[in-house]
């Protein structure tokens, strides 16, 4: 068993008027249980030139069902302000992140049209960093 | 103004090398170098619905803003899950004391978070859940 952690740090000295300083940590395990992930995608980029949507991870392509516990990371490479990448799960377009931003969220591929893609705002080379995590 | 978010994913043994990813972000607005500027604050909830409740309440006027979100279930009890929905699309769940930070589009009035303690009993206990909500749509509590 793998022992895999997730740490999320949330600070600000001046959005409010205390300090916010927030910390989470997860271990990642597998749906309902106390066993650690034990297969990963390995860190890795996807580059686009073009405003296409593209599919990143294919519900298909992994072990599915309502009891999962995938985690995907997901960071936009870019340094331009102005440029994003649009996630979609399904059909549902979920948010957008913007040059710099990163997601960490679950992952349900219930079926499978659950696919999680990208569509990218420039036709310029713009890349995403990602790795799934999955049960 | 600046609020920072720190991922750090870390593994000495899920591949033959250790991973170790460690990410900082500054929130700011939409395709901007501005800051966010409003927070809802850390909320918790207590959930006790086997049914979708609404979590965070979309507002059309968020479309093409930047919102981030956070959420974590709170539950010691790793069987415990949250069902996060948004717009009748399940997005994933979360298992005791997992959390999700992500963007959120709010395309329009139906794309709510919506989240549900799917496997709550009578017998389980309530699932505590905390969020927050990092944005910047200045009418965004006056037209909710």
């Amino acid at each position: 068993m793998a022992t895999t952690t997730a740490q999320l740090i949330l600070t600000s000295t001046d959005l409010l008027s205390d300090s916010l300083s927030l910390s989470s940590i997860a271990t990642l395990t597998t749906a309902g249980s106390s066993t650690g992930l034990t297969t990963t995608s390995g860190l890795g980029r996807k580059t686009t030139t073009s405003t296409s949507q593209y599919i990143l991870f294919d519900a298909d392509d992994y072990a599915s069902g309502p009891a999962k516990a995938h985690k995907v990371y997901l960071k936009n490479l870019s340094t331009t302000a102005a440029e994003y990448f649009t996630i979609t799960h399904n059909a549902e377009e979920v948010g957008r992140l913007y040059a710099g931003d990163w997601a960490f969220f679950p992952w349900n591929n219930h079926d499978g049209s659950a696919d999680i893609k990208i569509t990218p705002s420039v036709s310029t080379s713009i890349t995403l960093e990602y790795m799934l995590l999955t049960d | 103004m600046a609020t920072t978010a720190t991922l750090t994913l870390a593994s000495t043994d899920i591949a033959g090398d250790p991973v170790n990813v460690s990410k900082v972000a500054t929130l700011t607005k939409a395709g901007s170098t501005n800051d966010l500027d409003q927070s809802s604050g850390l909320s918790r909830v207590h959930l006790r619905s086997t049914t979708n409740k609404v979590l965070l309440a979309a507002n059309a006027e968020g479309d093409n803003l930047a919102a981030k979100v956070y959420v974590i279930n709170k539950s010691d009890d790793a069987s415990l899950y949250v069902t996060i929905t948004i717009n009748a699309q399940t997005i994933g769940k979360l298992y005791g004391g997992d959390f999700m930070f992500m963007p959120w589009s709010q395309t329009d009035t139906s794309a709510s978070i919506e989240v549900a303690a799917t496997n709550w009993t009578s017998s389980t206990g309530d699932i505590p859940v905390e969020y927050a909500l990092f944005h910047e749509d200045t009418d965004f509590l006056t037209n909710a």
